[in-house]
């Protein structure tokens, strides 16, 4: 997989959960929460967390999955991934 | 020298989602594999001089499970008997190596000779190929023998392939001092190693019974033939094994089952009913898991293979469960569900007919669950619980089946997020 800069990755962590609440990706902020604003229950939060592993193909650990309760957090949640084994540009 | 080449068709996707992740050979059905039967028929030729012609996605996990075998390294420059690896021999009198014939059974190659020159004149390519250009050359007949054309075929000649494998093995009358038998003690064989528990009662009066090494049928259970009860397998307290069961080898089975195929390595620990299903490995189906395999109205049961309804003809019919399927407590599968392999199964009002792969069901809604990575850490814990090693090639099989299905799972996903809606 190539390198992603911080706004590829943005963009996309923002494509992945649009795709998964049905929602337009322009209408997610960093604020946006999951559960309150989304509406998120645990099948969809699983599938998020799923779905955020495939698109960038990093894992996930459970005990991380409470730490990201909103969009903002998700994102940075998966730059430091991405740094983490050197996909970041 | 004669070569003897089994091959899989194009009509072996018919049998998913059990042949997603073996070849056709590897189906069980009565007391062992087709692949096991085939040898029978082939009559004292050693695996090492068999070739196994499989899909390709396929062959690093069957050279792995198959190592005496040649996988997918068939060349058409000797005299060879070709056998399709759906074919169910049952002892007929079938004669190989003889004359250069195409047997053919339903429209399909059950099995054929060519001697090498024809070969030659045919010319090379795949199998199937050199299959069909050896139709036109070579003169055709009926085989004697059967194909299994659809998953519900093993399930409906079960019962008649253990009474016939009993016989193959020639063990009978071995029964332990206090197992109430009803019926000719004849026609049961339980190995001496097997341990059951007080208050067991085996009927045989329908046909034979057999329980293979190892295994344990605790108390408070009945047994009734024709029935196969595999190696080292448990049959839970209480649990009723009615007629035409294959079960084994490695299950933890309770409850009532009847007329089913349970692969191997596979739990239905609790109560509920499974019946005319064939069950793949590594399946854990939750407590009071139940399928239906009669509908109320009585009318034939259709079964949804490849994306399209087929009308098996049958009156009654379970289900189709694919390898690593885990069901939870309470789920009902409908009459003929196809459960597609490594799917998560919730439905406890009544389960669609059919499940992708991979996906999860929960309730009315079609989802991607946790995704491929901790569905395979759930397998691999799974298996390392029988002391079993998911293999690199099994993974890399798993992760080609996830790509390939990715398009039809999305595709309920998506249907089923707008019906959510």
């Amino acid at each position: 997989m190539a390198k992603l800069t911080r706004e590829e990755v943005e963009q996309k962590v923002k494509e992945v959960i649009a795709e998964q609440f049905g929602v337009d990706p322009a209408s997610l902020k960093p604020e946006t929460r999951f559960v309150e604003d989304l509406g998120a229950d645990s099948l969809a939060s699983i599938e998020l967390v799923a779905a955020i592993e495939e698109a960038f193909d990093i894992e996930v650990p459970d005990e991380d999955i409470e730490k990201n309760q909103t969009v903002g957090q998700a994102i940075e949640y998966v730059i430091k991934k991405l740094e983490e084994k050197g996909a970041l540009a | 020298m004669v070569k003897v080449c089994i091959f899989e068709d194009e009509k072996v996707t018919d049998l998913h989602p059990l042949t997603m992740t073996r070849a056709a050979f590897e189906l069980r059905i009565g007391m062992s594999s087709l692949l096991d039967k085939i040898m029978r028929m082939l009559r004292g030729v050693k695996p090492s001089e068999v070739y196994l012609e499989v899909r390709d996605y396929l062959a690093p996990v069957v050279k792995v499970r198959f190592p005496e075998y040649k996988v997918n390294e068939y060349k058409p420059v000797d005299d060879t008997v070709f056998v399709n690896a759906r074919l169910l021999y049952a002892g007929e009198e079938v004669e190989l190596a003889c004359e250069e014939v195409v047997a053919v059974k339903d429209g399909y190659v059950a099995y054929a000779y060519a001697r090498r020159s024809t070969l030659e004149k045919v010319g090379g390519g795949s199998v199937t190929d050199v299959l069909t250009r050896l139709r036109e050359e070579l003169s055709s007949k009926e085989a004697e023998t059967r194909l299994i054309n659809w998953p519900w075929d093993l399930v409906k000649h079960n019962a008649e392939m253990i009474r016939r494998e009993f016989e193959w093995r020639g063990k009978r009358g071995v029964v332990p001092e206090k197992v109430e038998v009803v019926g000719e003690k004849d026609l049961v064989y339980i190995d001496p190693s097997v341990k059951v528990y007080p208050y067991v009662v085996i009927d045989a009066e329908e046909g034979p019974v057999y329980i293979d090494a190892g295994a344990k049928v605790f108390p408070f259970t009945y047994i009734q033939g024709p029935t196969y009860i595999g190696e080292k397998t448990y049959i839970m307290p209480c649990a009723r094994i009615r007629e035409g069961c294959s079960i084994g080898p490695v299950c933890r089975v309770g409850g009532e089952v009847e007329e089913s195929i349970i692969h191997g390595y596979s739990n239905k620990y609790h109560d509920g009913f499974l019946g005319h299903a064939y069950v793949g490995q590594w399946v854990n189906l939750g407590a009071i898991t139940t399928n239906s395999d009669l509908k109320n109205d009585y009318s034939e049961v259709q079964v949804f293979i490849n994306g399209k309804p087929i009308n098996t003809g049958e009156l009654k019919v379970g289900a189709f469960i694919g390898d690593h399927v885990k069901t939870s407590i309470g789920t009902y599968l409908n009459t003929g569900a196809v459960v597609g392999i490594m799917a998560n199964v919730l439905a406890p009002d009544i389960s669609p007919k059919y499940i992708p792969p991979f996906t999860w069901y929960i309730k009315g809604v079609f989802s991607r669950g946790y995704g491929l990575r901790r569905a395979l850490r759930t397998a691999e814990t799974m298996m390392s619980r029988r002391g079993v090693k998911l293999t690199e090639e099994e993974r890399r099989m798993y992760e080609y089946l996830y790509e390939v299905t990715r398009k039809e799972r999305e595709e309920y996903i998506r249907r089923s997020r707008r019906k959510k809606a």
